[in-house]
């Protein structure tokens, strides 16, 4: 807690962000702080944060991982159409497509670990080869509508409480425990601070990242399955946005691309501040052009915040 | 064999060359009017925007880092092109100058950013890529023609059945020659392979990652100038199209994601073998979506080839 005090931390700053933005917003637009709305944002946070719970973990572990849209896409595309609008085959079917989220996971981290492909680009091959096959498959057109328990999950609610928050909170706390209290954690930290460093003190280097990769995958085909819910059906492109909004969570949480550090605690707020951002539109009668720009700043904006030159300062004047 | 893979490694062009060769003899094979000076002509008009994106970003990666960008430049200068109404001569000489100078001072904005900032190339130009993109949406909400008519005449020139891409490709191809025995050029080499020992020899960090983000700009703005010209339209959102494969096409082209090595024949190599697969897969009567995939595939295939011999020539004993 008192190194947490010594320099602001940009978890913190990135919490901050998020809660000044939404006292701000709703001071100016009343409407914005009531329950039903921010029970809509918070729903549409949780499919940020969830790509992003895969994309925080490779990323610590100095990896990124730009197969998330079309993993997302296949997701969707798998559960619509081989469910047909009924509920019970789901028992199996969501499993099977977690599972080949986690296979193209495993593919990716096979490539990177093994064969030596830098991340960008096999991640890059991936998602393009995915989405040819996804095209391929489906000639252009999207399957049938999504079952009705899936939109139940995605965006129904308990009492006053969205469903997704809490498929959210429970997916949080397990990342936070698997960063903080296993081995798992503790290698993907070596990993991204030093991979030379990690093998010499031997960290499993190769299962270490594959494993990271594997539950990006799992990740984004769980958010894809879940949105297919909130749309309720699957399209083609639906997984666009998130490679983007993924990537800006972690970067406005804190988290170094360049691995190592960070925590998937920031990411939450990271999810936060951009759902809130998009939220701010409508009520300033902005348009998406708009939208983008301050999407950029605010990245940059917090990043330079948590930047190595700004931070050296902090911690001198701190002794 | 050993012979083989020296010489392969001091021409990381040649293994790409040969993938575009075999495509060549089997479109020819398949359609042999393929080697009219007007096919030629529509050929190397339709891979000079991926061309153009791509020198800039084989300069950046030689540098060791990466310009996401490019994206933004290019959607935002075509933006800029449609909404120039009729211009005279002397406005054209103007525009075309400005959205040139423009491009410059983006790439130098984003450099300054990185250098001081300690930050990092993919998050910094991922934020200015939203920025740019958005403000094109700004300039030009949707898609249009608009692209002054004298512009896209002289762009559709034939001198003696050569048309204007052919000569800017040859333009480019001397200019590069020239380019690359400059001292910047080798200070950008020698950078990119070793930060740290380039700094202690003195080349400027700063002035250097100026030269190379401001040259990516400004190839950036030449391919959005381009890319408009030969379209007639703008289009606010192209860049996203061409983020992805302008790397892709540095990759294949044997620029390695590491920096310290780059080389720009096999950049325009790669463009066209990008741009080749599109008529490979029309000539096969296949989906359309099948170039995506084997684009993904050949990109892979690429990269792994270049890790092997890599670590075998590291093996045997070579730097």
């Amino acid at each position: 807690m008192t190194r947490w005090l010594r320099a602001p931390s940009p978890i913190l700053l990135a919490y901050a962000a998020a809660l000044l933005l939404f006292v701000l917003v709703s001071l100016y637009s009343p409407g914005f702080a009531n329950p039903a709305h921010v029970a809509t944002l918070v729903t549409l946070a949780a499919f940020i944060g969830i790509v992003a719970i895969g994309q925080t973990i490779v990323i610590v572990g100095g990896g990124i991982d730009l197969s998330v849209p079309w993993v997302m896409n296949s997701a969707a595309i798998l559960v619509t159409a081989l469910a047909h609008g009924q509920n019970w085959p789901l028992l199996w079917i969501v499993p099977l497509v977690l599972l080949s989220g986690c296979a193209v996971g495993v593919i990716n981290g096979i490539g990177i670990a093994f064969l030596r492909v830098p991340p960008i680009v096999m991640t890059m091959s991936v998602n393009v080869i995915a989405q040819g096959l996804l095209l391929i498959v489906t000639r252009g057109f999207p399957p049938p509508l999504a079952p009705p328990a899936l939109t139940f999950i995605a965006a129904g609610k308990l009492g006053p409480v969205p469903v997704m928050l809490l498929v959210w909170a429970v997916l949080a706390t397990a990342v936070v425990l698997v960063e903080r209290r296993t081995a798992f954690g503790r290698y993907l930290y070596a990993l991204g601070s030093s991979r030379a460093v990690a093998t010499l003190s031997g960290v499993p280097v190769a299962r270490t990242t594959v494993t990271a990769y594997a539950i990006s995958g799992i990740t984004a085909a769980l958010a894809g399955i879940l949105l297919t819910g909130y749309s309720r059906q699957a399209y083609l492109g639906m997984g666009d946005p998130y490679l983007f909004t993924s990537i800006a969570a972690v970067a406005i949480g804190g988290v170094s691309i360049l691995g190592g550090t960070g925590s998937y605690l920031g990411t939450i707020a990271g999810a936060l501040v951009l759902t809130i951002l998009t939220g701010v539109l409508p009520i300033f009668r902005l348009d998406a052009g708009a939208l983008r720009i301050i999407y950029g700043l605010v990245i940059l904006v917090t990043v330079f915040i948590s930047a190595p030159p700004l931070r050296e300062l902090f911690r001198r004047r701190g002794r | 064999m050993n012979a083989i893979v020296a010489i392969v490694r001091r021409n990381v062009w040649l293994p790409p060359l040969l993938v575009l060769v075999l495509l060549g003899a089997a479109i020819g094979i398949m359609r042999p009017s393929t080697f009219a000076m007007d096919q030629i002509n529509i050929k190397v008009a339709a891979a000079m925007t991926l061309i153009l994106i791509a020198t800039g970003e084989t300069i950046v990666m030689t540098r060791g880092g990466i310009d996401l960008s490019v994206g933004g430049i290019l959607s935002l200068t075509t933006a800029i092109c449609a909404t120039r109404g009729d211009p005279g001569l002397v406005e054209s000489i103007f525009w075309v100058g400005f959205v040139l100078l423009l491009g410059v001072l983006i790439g130098v904005l984003n450099s300054v950013i990185i250098t001081l900032g300690k930050l990092q190339p993919f998050v910094v130009t991922l934020a200015t890529w939203s920025i740019l993109e958005g403000s094109a949406l700004i300039i030009l909400p949707a898609e249009t023609s608009g692209v002054p008519k004298s512009w896209v005449d002289a762009e559709h020139l034939l001198v003696g059945g050569v048309g204007v891409p052919i000569m800017l490709l040859g333009v480019l191809i001397v200019l590069w020659a020239w380019f690359s025995r400059t001292p910047i050029y080798h200070s950008v080499r020698a950078a990119g392979s070793n930060e740290r020992s380039a700094y202690l020899n003195r080349v400027s960090l700063l002035g250097t990652n100026a030269w190379a983000y401001g040259l990516s700009g400004f190839f950036a703005a030449a391919a959005g100038l381009y890319f408009s010209t030969q379209t007639g339209a703008g289009h606010p959102t192209v860049g996203t199209q061409y983020v992805l494969p302008a790397i892709a096409a540095v990759v294949i082209g044997g620029t390695s994601l590491m920096g310290g090595r780059g080389t720009l024949l096999g950049t325009i190599v790669g463009a066209f073998i990008l741009t080749l697969i599109g008529d490979v897969v029309f000539l096969l009567k296949l989906q359309s979506y099948w170039q995506w995939v084997m684009s993904g595939l050949i990109l892979m295939l690429v990269v792994i080839l270049t890790s092997l011999t890599e670590s075998r020539a590291s093996r045997g004993g070579g730097s």
